[in-house]
């Protein structure tokens, strides 16, 4: 008996992944091209440099490192000080901005309690003099996710500042898109990070806030040369192009070299089990390598992955500007870690998701996920809108962008499901499951840490721009509405776009002021509602009474039936205005449409109509214009219908009978 | 007492009996469900109507349409709460009903009455008289099914952990059904248990005057002693299944729209419900046949001291 337990359990363990022994990978080649697509100039100012050097310890799961950061004053004012990034410390205790904010619970995803990230910084110099007793941390309540390096010599406009970092890096277990799980690592928002200084010339100021946690990032563009010590046996994929690899003989390990170019953020994976499958995009302009790494036994998904960011790159290229590295990671997180690692974005590597039983093929979450994310290269990787502040315009913008690729992708009634005869586009599925955005207490255009929690963050920075978004496209057309988000792409990639310069870009493109829109749906709190007030047909006949007077005087019994006059009053109570179409059905199957420029003068419009028959039906928006309001009760009848009613009382009592079957008699 | 062991083809063949020969009270068991089920329909009819007919996105939700269904479902939660409510209702109410009726059909069953009318007085008769008996035969059965839903419990909260992580159908039915199988199985005793306690309680009703608690617990160490009890049993509800089943397989990609078409989709689904009655029918049968081969239970005399 004991042996056949002892069988058991360890034929058991066997099956276990994490008790598979890690080997010796092949030496993996150099990439060997440039790290812009061609070469070329530089795209950006490159005002944020960096030289890392960093071993891994997979054990500790700790990072050692040191950082030279070359640092361009571009403003007209001379700086004094440097405040930078320490975004680990989000994971340092309970008491951190990060921490308190989300309550160890971020997107599904919850801290563990023994598994703390934190970031030190062992020593600072600046031109070889050593600052770091000077650093201070200027956080209050106990975040120390950034600090500031006071300068002996203040850097003047135009100058350069070198300044070196020895630091050390705990990985928390992941959360929040960095850590570890078992032997994989993401190390994302891991090194001393310099602000961006932002505002008008001679009036810049730093914009570097404590990590948040309904916010993400922000920095300037730059380059980055960094080197990477990790074991042998582990599978290392990075932000940029491997420009140098080698062996060492002490300690089994291997140093890779990358380097990025005109991106503001490097992120690095390491795992023992993945494996590598990659395709080609072929752009207007050349091609893009597509890698997916994966776990075996994600191979099938990996797959459905690699195809989504293949189309991806192609259409996100085609629509906006093309994808200017030549290459480009997904990188698959092993399942148990997907819900922490999954669905970041960085420059020229993202993390997915999304792979789960119920993603059977033809329900599309993993591939959203990965468009989603490849998408974030454009809207954020390229047009470096300032995540804290302006969240919807990396977020809301990107998931307008997504819909459109994923309905190219997967045709636009099946972009979101197409599994058993069930069909749903992405876009209305959404809007479907999604709660009333008019309800939320903020704007869109709020600061991510000013709303009241992260359902309404999500809500309006996701969900109620991308259908803001969708609204103007369909109420100036779509062709012409593209052609202006194209023209935004390529003159604001590489610098950091606010919401202004969209909207002055899209007045510009449209040729007209988009206030009217703007004002409403991005700057005041309250949505859309769309509502049939009153629909009521009565027969028509010419005025009966007493006409005219003394000998003149006529009077008119009969009843002379004219058809029927129908009167329909449609309100909006909302405060967004949009024109918006209704369709009057009548009874005898003819249909009529009539318009309702809305632009907040009145809050209703009433229509008066003449027919020889009855209304039977009315219909606001009936080509499915307006995106921000619930639809449910823009489509009514006059008179009730209830066959279906009864269709579905039918299911339900056959259903009800089938459980009587099993529990009675 | 019969001294013959009836086997599995006697239990098949009594129960092909009972259907043919008191095909009537079988309908009319049927009917009495069917009527209960029809009340809950218009109940339902009314709630839903009220809150859809105006809506013509309802009629695209009951077609089928997945973002009409999200809408309806949203948009008209309370409505979707009371037909709950409704169905919860019907279902209480089958249940109690069902006590007669099982009563009733046990005692037809047991007496062969001849005769619509002597039948239906037998049904009458032996369904009140074993009314209360059945009411507290099910508060008897509850430990039972508290037990049922503490495996299932432990066994679902064993591979859930597991479930989060599954990637394929086999990493998730394997351990669902693995989870389930003793709950299911624990399940499958207790209500054998309480289907032979009640053809005991009706059998000997007039003999023995057998005591409820007794009677279960005798039975349930009779059926643990006759796995032909659960093998009769579980065949029934094997069948019961696949009639579902094949029916659901069937009516795929057949849609049935407009009032012909649901009109259709009642008759079809009444005749599987006709279906699924008729083998329940059959296995009440066969276990009224194995019941009476049990040994009968101990009387309890009463001896009057003063006399």
């Amino acid at each position: 008996m004991r042996s056949v337990v002892a069988l058991a359990v360890l034929a058991l363990t066997a099956c276990g992944r994490e008790a598979e022994t890690p080997r010796v990978r092949p030496m993996p080649k150099l990439d060997g091209s440039p790290a812009l697509r061609g070469g070329g100039p530089a795209r950006s100012k490159r005002i944020a440099n960096y030289k890392i050097e960093a071993a891994l310890d997979p054990v500790k799961h700790q990072l050692t490192g040191t950082e030279t950061l070359s640092w361009t004053n571009t403003g007209e004012t001379a700086v004094d000080r440097l405040p930078f990034h320490l975004y680990l410390n989000a994971f340092k205790n309970e008491s951190t901005l990060f921490m308190r904010t989300s309550g160890g619970d971020l997107r599904g995803s919850k801290a563990a309690l023994d598994g703390w990230g934190w970031i030190q910084i062992d020593r600072a110099q600046v031109a070889g003099a050593d600052l770091t007793s000077k650093l201070v941390m200027p956080g209050t309540d106990h975040d120390e996710t950034v600090v500031e390096l006071p300068l002996a010599e203040p850097v003047a406009p135009g100058a350069t500042v070198e300044v070196a970092f020895t630091f050390t890096a705990q990985l928390p277990e992941v959360f929040a898109r960095t850590g570890y799980a078992g032997d994989f690592h993401l190390v994302g928002q891991w090194f001393p990070k310099i602000g961006v200084r932002v505002g008008p010339p001679g009036a810049e100021r730093w914009e570097c806030q404590p990590f948040h946690s309904h916010a993400e990032f922000f920095a300037d563009f730059g380059t980055y040369d960094v080197t990477l010590t990790v074991p042998s046996t582990y599978v290392v994929a990075a932000t940029g192009v491997l420009s140098a690899a080698k062996e060492n003989t002490e300690a089994s390990t291997r140093t890779y070299t990358y380097r990025a170019e005109d991106v503001h953020d490097f992120v690095w994976m390491a795992d023992p089990f993945m494996e590598v499958m990659s395709g080609q995009a072929k752009l207007e302009d050349g091609t893009v390598e597509v890698r997916v790494l994966y776990r075996p036994e994600q191979k099938e998904y990996a797959k459905r992955h690699l195809d989504a960011a293949v189309g991806a790159i192609t259409k996100f290229s085609a629509m906006f500007t093309p994808y200017p590295w030549p290459i480009l990671t997904v990188v698959d997180p092993p399942v148990a870690a997907a819900a922490s690692a999954g669905g970041m974005e960085y420059p020229t590597l993202v993390t997915t998701a999304g792979d789960t039983v119920f993603a059977r093929p033809g329900m599309r979450l993993p591939e959203f996920v990965t468009v989603h994310e490849i998408g974030h290269n454009w809207f954020q990787g390229m047009l470096a809108s300032n995540e804290p502040v302006e969240a919807w315009l990396d977020e809301g913008v990107n998931d307008w962008a997504d819909a459109k690729v994923m309905a190219e992708l997967y045709g636009p009634r099946s972009s979101g499901i197409d599994w058993m005869g069930w069909q749903a586009d992405v876009v209305a599925l959404r809007r479907a499951l999604a709660d009333d955005p008019g309800s939320l207490p903020s704007p869109i255009a709020t600061a991510a840490a000013s709303f009241v929690d992260f359902d309404a963050y999500a809500i309006a920075t996701y969900e109620s721009t991308s259908r803001a978004l969708l609204t103007l496209e369909n109420v100036v057309g779509s062709t012409r509405f593209a052609a202006a988000m194209k023209a935004y792409a390529k003159k604001f990639a590489f610098s950091h776009p606010t919401g202004r310069d969209l909207f002055d870009t899209l007045a510009k493109e449209l040729d007209q002021d988009l206030s009217w829109f703007e004002e409403p749906v991005f700057h005041q709190v309250g949505g859309h509602r769309l509502a049939i007030r009153k629909a009521k047909c009565e027969l028509a006949h010419a005025p009966r009474g007493v006409f005219g007077s003394g000998s003149g005087m006529t009077r008119v019994t009969a009843f002379e039936m004219q058809g029927f006059s129908c009167e329909v009053v449609i309100t909006n109570t909302g405060t967004i205005h949009v024109p918006v179409e209704i369709e009057l059905r009548f009874v005898d199957g003819g249909s009529q449409r009539v318009a309702w420029d809305d632009r907040g003068t009145t809050n209703w419009k009433r229509f008066l109509v003449q027919r020889s028959t009855p209304l039977a039906e009315i219909r606001i928006d009936p080509d499915n214009k307006l995106a921000l309001d619930s639809p449910m009760q823009h489509h009514q009848r006059l008179e009730g219908d209830g066959d279906a009613s009864l269709r579905a009382a039918a299911w339900f009592a056959a259903a009800t009978q089938t459980l009587m079957q099993v529990i009675g008699l | 007492m019969t001294t013959k062991r009836l086997g599995f083809g006697d239990l098949l063949r009594a129960g092909g009996r009972a259907v043919s020969t008191y095909t009537g009270t079988l309908l009319a068991v049927f009917l009495v469900q069917t009527l209960i089920a029809m009340a809950c329909m218009v109940a339902i009819f009314v709630v839903l109507a009220q809150a859809f007919s105006h809506l013509p996105m309802f009629d695209d939700a009951v077609d089928g349409d997945l973002i009409a269904i999200v809408y309806c479902v949203r948009w008209g939660k309370p409505s979707f709460l009371a037909v709950a409510g409704i169905a919860l209702g019907g279902l209480l109410l089958w249940q109690l009903a069902s006590w007669f009726l099982a009563g009733g059909v046990y005692g037809v069953l047991d007496q062969r009455p001849e005769g619509r009318r002597e039948t239906a007085r037998v049904f009458g008769a032996a369904g009140a008289s074993t009314y209360l008996a059945y009411a507290r035969l099910a508060l008897c059965t509850l430990p039972g099914w508290l037990l049922v839903l503490f495996v299932l419990g432990v066994g679902l909260g064993a591979v859930a952990p597991g479930l989060d992580t599954a990637l394929t159908l086999t990493q998730v039915l394997v351990p669902l059904l693995l989870a389930m199988l003793p709950a299911v199985l624990l399940t499958h005793l207790f209500w054998t248990v309480t289907e032979y306690a009640r053809v005991e309680l009706t059998l000997r009703e007039h003999s023995h005057a057998p005591g409820v608690i007794s009677t279960y617990l005798r039975t349930l160490v009779w059926v643990v002693r006759r796995p032909l009890t659960l093998l009769h049993g579980g065949f029934g509800w094997l069948a019961v299944l696949l009639v579902t089943i094949a029916y659901a397989y069937l009516a795929q990609g057949h849609p049935m729209y407009g009032p012909d078409g649901a009109v259709t989709l009642f008759l079809v689904r009444l005749g599987v419900s006709l279906l699924r009655m008729v083998i329940r029918f059959g296995v009440l049968g066969g276990q009224l046949e194995l019941g009476r081969t049990r040994p009968h239970p101990p009387i309890v005399v009463t001896l009057d001291s003063k006399s």
